[in-house]
């Protein structure tokens, strides 16, 4: 508890109120999950797992490296659940087959992140660049998956215009956007090596360089939109959330 | 329609409709028979005269007064017993004479049909037959009696009525039922012993044939009702099972929007049409599909107030179905 507190006095407010954000979010897409169709549970248990990824920032035990990759990798099927929801949702629209057991998402997803967990046990401890590496997979993974929801969204959304539910989808494509924007920037700087991470790595007295200085305007303003969108998308998920339940009340 | 007087009674108001007519024959010709048989129907009256066994005249007579005879008269016979539901069989022995009596009646040619008693100066006509000799008979009857005074040139030979057995030479009925309101006469010419045919039609005619093409004539008349009757009963149903199809569509599409009609298209295929809708274990099933379906489209109060909607529709439909 003391290394808790310690930790939080540690962490950047807004890192916290990151966190804090993505953790009501979690609690409230976990809850929504339970009392609805399977559909609705791969896409809560995927905006859920997103408060797990990201709260490697209260973890106290991030200096294992190992866990601090597993956060990412968490991340990673976390989107890759909201992707398989909103395609199931999509498959529903056009066909009104609903099939499966809430049971297997939940059992499926804590299978392959044991799997991913044994993946990184059996391998060698990455290190900073390694972890970097796992970073940009997951935000790679993010963006484009984010692009196949907008329009997964936009299409189940004309299929149930006249429904109590449509207007949510409305709000998942903002969802959507913002965390496009959060992801995307935050890719955009580490594919030209403007991220801190990098920074951080160059800085451990290494041969390899960068030219940051020569774009401030830019690796401010992807810096900025990384921030920001990634609060809204915090702030969009909780209200999404809350706005859905209420309608299908 | 032409009503004899009974005679010794045999058998009366047998139910036509579980009688076979060539056992009946049969047993009446086995058994040398002598007196005759009437088929009483709502239309029709048939009489069948026995002499010794040999059926020698059969007559048709319908509600007009259009008559049938020999092998017609036999094939109607036969299709009336098939096709008709009501109908008796009265059975009456008679002497021979009397048989022949009917016999050569039912031979002849009628002169004067259901003229009304009262409206006829009786004693003209008597003397008429006796003036002309005539061999004939002189039917006076009312709805549900009669008695007949048969005369041999001119002369009378004796009556007929109910319960006699022979010729009688009482006229004491006669005159009872002439006196009776509504009373009427028939008056037939009726040809000698000796220019009557003697044949016997049960030899003449192949009975079962007849019979047994009038039974498949009715069956398949009947499968033909019954199939007509089967289509038509089938064409309603489907036109009720539809409507009761646009109602379930437009009661979801009411709460679910467009996707609905969808939806409830795609459960009733799944439950192999809308024949479902009013089974049981169907119905279930379907409205099941159907909510859980409506789960990801509308709110938990909207699904309540569908789902009361579409089971009260579906157990009206059962009921009346």
């Amino acid at each position: 508890m003391e290394k808790v507190i310690e930790i939080l006095s540690q962490i950047n407010p807004f890192d916290l109120t990151l966190v804090i954000l993505w953790g009501l979010a979690g609690v409230i897409s976990f809850y929504f999950s339970i009392g609805n169709a399977r559909v609705w549970t791969s896409i809560a248990i995927g905006f859920f797992l997103i408060f797990i990824s990201q709260a490697y920032a209260i973890n106290p035990y991030l200096q294992y490296y190992k866990l601090s990759a597993f956060h990412y990798i968490i991340g990673t099927v976390a989107i890759m659940l909201i992707t398989h929801g909103f395609l199931e949702y999509y498959v529903f629209c056009k066909t009104f087959e609903i099939s499966g057991k809430k049971i297997v998402v939940y059992l499926t997803t804590l299978l392959i992140l044991a799997a991913s967990g044994v993946f990184l046990l059996i391998n060698p401890t990455p290190g900073p660049n390694t972890i970097r590496n796992i970073k940009m997979v997951e935000n790679a993974i993010w963006v484009f998956l984010c692009l196949m929801n907008l329009e997964l969204v936009r299409k189940i959304y004309l299929s149930i215009k006249d429904s109590d539910i449509s207007k949510g989808f409305i709000a998942f494509g903002i969802v959507f956007f913002f965390i496009f924007l959060w992801k995307g920037s935050e890719l955009y700087l580490q594919v030209y090596l403007w991220d801190k991470d990098w920074q951080d790595i160059i800085a451990m007295a290494t041969d390899e360089v960068t030219d940051i200085d020569q774009y401030p305007l830019r690796v401010q303003l992807s810096q900025q939109v990384n921030k920001y969108a990634g609060l809204l998308s915090g702030l969009s998920v909780g209200g999404t959330f809350t706005y859905i339940y209420r309608l299908l009340k | 329609m032409f009503l004899l007087p009974k005679g010794s009674p045999l058998f009366e108001n047998l139910a036509a409709s579980k009688l076979k007519l060539p056992e009946v024959l049969s047993k009446l010709s086995t058994a040398a028979f002598t007196g005759y048989a009437s088929f009483i129907f709502p239309a029709t009256t048939t009489l069948l005269v026995f002499e010794s066994g040999k059926l020698v005249s059969i007559q048709q007579e319908d509600q007009r007064g259009e008559q049938k005879n020999g092998f017609e008269a036999l094939t109607e016979l036969a299709e009336k017993i098939v096709t008709s539901t009501s109908g008796t069989l009265n059975v009456y022995k008679l002497s021979k004479d009397l048989t022949a009596c009917i016999h050569s009646l039912l031979q002849g040619e009628i002169l004067y049909k259901a003229q009304e008693l009262k409206l006829i100066d009786i004693k003209s006509l008597l003397d008429k037959i006796k003036s002309d000799q005539m061999n004939g008979c002189l039917r006076i009857y009312t709805a549900d009696r009669s008695a007949m005074i048969f005369y041999k040139e001119g002369n009378p030979l004796g009556f007929f009525h109910d319960g006699s057995q022979d010729i009688e030479t009482s006229s004491v009925e006669s005159q009872k039922i002439a006196t009776m309101p509504g009373a009427k006469i028939d008056l037939y010419s009726t040809q000698g012993a000796e220019a009557l045919m003697d044949m016997d039609l049960l030899q003449v005619t192949n009975v079962q044939t007849i019979w047994d093409t009038a039974v498949e004539r009715q069956q398949s008349e009947s499968a033909k009702v019954s199939q007509e009757r089967q289509e038509r009963d089938r064409k309603i149903m489907a036109l009720k099972l539809n409507d009761l199809e646009e109602q379930l569509k437009t009661i979801v599409s009411e709460y679910c929007g467009k996707v609905g009609r969808a939806m409830v298209d795609k459960e009733l295929s799944d439950q192999g049409g809308n024949f479902c809708i009013i089974d049981e274990n169907g119905a279930a099933k379907l409205l099941a599909g159907i909510e859980r379906g409506a789960k990801l489209l509308i709110s938990a109060t909207n699904i309540r107030a569908m789902m009361e909607k579409l089971t009260n529709l579906v157990q009206t439909a059962q009921s009346d179905l």
